[in-house]
């Protein structure tokens, strides 16, 4: 199963390219594709459209897995994301994000489809050179709750422009409630982008892959 | 009857600057990575007016190259920049080609002086700049 996840996945990173580009709330009319391999505890997938710069419209696909094995959810879900309030500064730029949808689960530990909703929100600041986010994304139904918080501190070692590559180095952590991981999950990433085209990717200290890739078109 | 033609006079001087511009150049603040540059390229890329587009994120730049006798106006480069959730803090009008920018942006050479009698503003004083919340 692990497998056929990780070909399944790195078949999606190839070909998204083709697709083109993107972020959360891209641009007005832009749409974004994002895909998640997440260390063995979280998989997604999600898809926006955003009438307007300042909400999306979308749906998406998350599986989470608790580290021993014991645990499985399958959501999937349409959801509202709101760019709450963006500060643009003259290197800078912050965003506070907030969204709210809801779904259809499953699980291994219960019967049946049950109905779940999710909330969360992201604050992020960003110069050309150093990167903060902190997210916090609630999942409910009536057998389970999850939170998974992830604060990611990132670094790039030259300022890129329009038409070059950005390189960046990040830290990760990532902390799940509802029994699905104990303690920090800590990762370290390196990610690129260009035009519309984003992809990170590395490992956690428990030498366990994590990718993601974002397209905005 | 004086005022009227020394008004008139203006007018017709700042219309002919405006209409002989080729390229239109914003500094825009919170431009820092390719996501923000691909939004407003692509709404700018969308008036029937502009033959390119180059952003430069180092100078915090967007140039809008007019194709021959056509314009876009002050509100709709507004609404175009507010709409791609960035903040627009001046506008110039100059003769610079598309490409004249991007070479000199490329070469780091400092902005040139800005020629008053091209059309400027200050979005600080207009409606619609703030970030929104």
């Amino acid at each position: 199963m692990q497998s056929s996840k990780r070909w399944a996945a790195i078949a999606l990173l190839g070909l998204l390219p083709l697709t083109a580009a993107a972020k959360p709330i891209a641009f007005a009319n832009g749409k974004t594709l994002m895909v998640e391999w997440g260390a063995g505890t979280m998989y997604e997938v999600q898809m926006f459209y955003a009438p307007k710069y300042w909400y999306s419209l979308g749906g998406g696909w998350l599986e989470l897995d608790s580290d021993d094995g014991s645990k499985r959810r399958d959501i999937t879900y349409v959801r509202a994301n709101l760019l709450a309030k963006r500060w643009n500064l003259p290197d800078a730029q912050a965003n506070v994000f907030v969204w709210g949808g809801l779904g259809r689960a499953t699980g291994n530990d219960f019967a049946g489809t049950e109905l779940s909703h999710d909330i969360g929100f992201q604050t992020d600041y960003e110069t050309r050179r150093v990167y903060a986010s902190l997210r916090a994304d609630l999942n409910e139904a009536a057998s389970f709750s999850h939170r998974v918080d992830t604060l990611q501190l990132g670094w790039a070692p030259y300022a890129h422009d329009y038409d070059t590559l950005a390189t960046w180095f990040v830290v990760q952590g990532r902390r799940y409630t509802g029994d699905l991981y104990k303690g920090t999950e800590t990762a370290l990433l390196v990610r690129f982008f260009k035009g519309g085209a984003w992809v990170e990717f590395g490992a956690t200290t428990d030498g366990k892959l994590q990718a993601m890739a974002m397209f905005n078109f | 009857m004086k005022i009227f033609k020394t008004l008139l006079f203006a007018a017709l001087i700042g219309f002919a600057s405006i209409a002989s511009a080729k390229t239109i150049e914003m500094d825009v603040n919170g431009l820092v990575c390719a996501f923000c540059a691909q939004g407003i390229e692509k709404t700018l890329k969308g008036f029937p007016a502009t033959a390119g587009v180059f952003v430069s994120l180092e100078h915090r730049i967007v140039a809008v190259q007019l194709k021959d006798g056509q314009d876009i106006g002050d509100a709709a480069l507004t609404k175009a920049i507010t709409d791609a959730c960035y903040k627009l803090v001046a506008i110039r009008r100059t003769d610079e080609p598309l490409d004249a920018i991007r070479q000199r942006v490329s070469n780091r050479k400092a902005l040139p002086p800005v020629d008053a009698s091209k059309h400027k503003h200050d979005m600080d004083d207009m409606q619609g700049m703030q970030s929104h919340g």
